[in-house]
């Protein structure tokens, strides 16, 4: 290193400065300048005049203790008492190189255990730091994992008993009954299809398909009626023919998420629009609505804003991540108490 | 007479083929037991450069002083201070250059 040849440099001018004392002495019966194997040198006046030179790169840097020029280092010491009228000692060596070489060897060596260090220091923090909300997330999804088997039997009885119920000759009361029945349990059964989605279904290969959009949307929103009169909502379709290929069953899942939150989050006697065109969809209602700020959370998993309503907060996550398989852009404009709009584009 | 004459003429030719150094300094330093070499030895640790070395050797010309000589106290002790010059500047700087030239290190090491 540069210290280690200021030290040696250093030691080089001492002893020169002892061969200069003793030849100003015996000037000038002397006059051989000395001359060491070791290292050349020069003095200069204080007028930077040259008195004896050996040097072999002579433009010297007067206002430099130590520096490197034509592959020589160069010490320039000042002396306290100028011998031979000499103010400056320069003493230059052939510099090798070699310290650099173990500069950068050392910078390097120590740099790497330093970084891999603190890599393993710092996997280890965040490992601890995040083991709580892993082992939080991984329960949840046990959870859900071991509820979503033992839900489908049980609700495909009610739902196919409802179906099958003969409602003629029901009361009305009974009638009404029977509605909140089928309500209630068309809402599970959404919540079950995005559980399953989720934890079995999702790994399925797809099997992509031209799909008829406005029929699948009729198709839907006939299901979802009886959801949207128990709350009063008009329902406003503006639905022109369009297709796209995709997985049946998953693109049943953006629409059955997008349509059950229009109905689930909105008002009483709101509205809930849903616009087809060729290449976008949008689903929009006039419900809550959602802070500007939450906006870009709205699609992380397990995130929810609202608690009146039920859920896991699983739907629009699921919602993304299939429009994102399928390249479809989607974009969401809400406004707290005026309502929501989700766009799709493909 | 002629004897007269011509020894007074080799006299005056030998006073004038003597520079101003050698006129104004050599002659009273004769006396003294340390060299001029080596006291400009001792002006040229003390004040370094050429410059410096004359400007330093001028003003104590000028103005001798026992707190501002180069030499030791027991020379001074023994030889006291010099008087002040009578030279004129012109001369002083004169027999300076050639006192430089004379001593100087540079160009003399090898």
């Amino acid at each position: 290193m540069l210290s280690d040849q200021r030290a040696m440099l250093t030691k080089y001018a001492y002893i020169q400065t002892k061969r200069l004392k003793v030849l100003h002495h015996f000037f000038d019966e002397r006059t051989e300048y000395p001359r060491d194997p070791r290292f050349t040198s020069a003095i200069y006046d204080m007028e930077n005049t040259k008195i004896f030179s050996l040097l072999e790169d002579e433009n010297i840097r007067f206002h430099e203790e130590i520096y490197i020029s034509h592959n020589h280092i160069h010490l320039v010491k000042t002396l306290d008492e100028f011998y031979l009228g000499t103010k400056y000692l320069i003493i230059e060596v052939k510099d090798d190189g070699i310290w650099r070489g173990e500069i950068w060897k050392n910078i390097i060596g120590y740099g790497l255990i330093f970084f891999l260090f603190f890599m393993i220091f710092g996997l280890y923090l965040a490992k601890l730091f995040l083991k709580p909300m892993r082992d939080s997330i991984l329960l949840l999804d046990r959870f859900i994992k071991d509820t979503t088997h033992e839900l489908n039997t049980p609700l495909s009885a009610i739902l196919a008993n409802i179906e099958m119920m003969d409602t003629d000759v029901m009361v009305e009361k009974n009638k009404t009954k029977l509605s909140r029945i089928n309500i209630a349990a068309k809402t599970v059964s959404v919540l079950y299809k995005d559980l399953t989605y989720l934890t079995l279904d999702q790994e399925k290969k797809n099997h992509d398909e031209v799909i008829e959009i406005k029929e699948l949307i009729y198709d839907r929103a006939e299901y979802f009626s009886s959801l949207a009169q128990s709350k009063h909502l008009e329902c406003n379709l503006d639905l022109e023919e369009s297709t796209i290929t995709i997985d049946r069953r998953k693109f049943t899942r953006v629409i059955d998420n997008l349509i059950s939150n229009a109905i689930k989050y909105n008002k009483r006697h709101g509205t809930v629009g849903i616009e087809l065109k060729q290449g976008m969809l949008v689903i929009w209602d006039t419900g809550i609505g959602l802070n500007e700020e939450n906006i870009p959370f709205m699609f992380d998993r397990y995130m929810r804003f609202n608690n009146a309503e039920g859920g896991f907060g699983v739907g629009l996550s699921i919602v993304k991540k299939i429009v994102d398989e399928y390249h479809i852009s989607i974009e969401a404009e809400s406004k707290e108490g005026e309502g929501t709009r989700m766009v799709l584009r493909w | 007479m002629v004897k007269q004459l011509v020894l007074a003429a080799l006299l005056v030719s030998g006073l004038f083929s003597q520079d101003a150094y050698e006129r104004h300094c050599v002659e009273c330093h004769n006396e003294l037991p340390t060299s001029l070499q080596s006291m400009f030895k001792r002006y040229l640790l003390v004040y370094g450069g050429e410059k410096n070395v004359k400007a330093g050797l001028k003003h104590y010309l000028k103005y001798p002083l026992r707190e501002i000589s180069v030499m030791s106290d027991l020379f001074i002790d023994n030889y006291g201070i010099k008087k002040k010059t009578t030279l004129s500047d012109k001369q002083i700087d004169k027999a300076l250059d050639i006192y430089w030239e004379k001593f100087k290190v540079i160009d003399k090491l090898k």
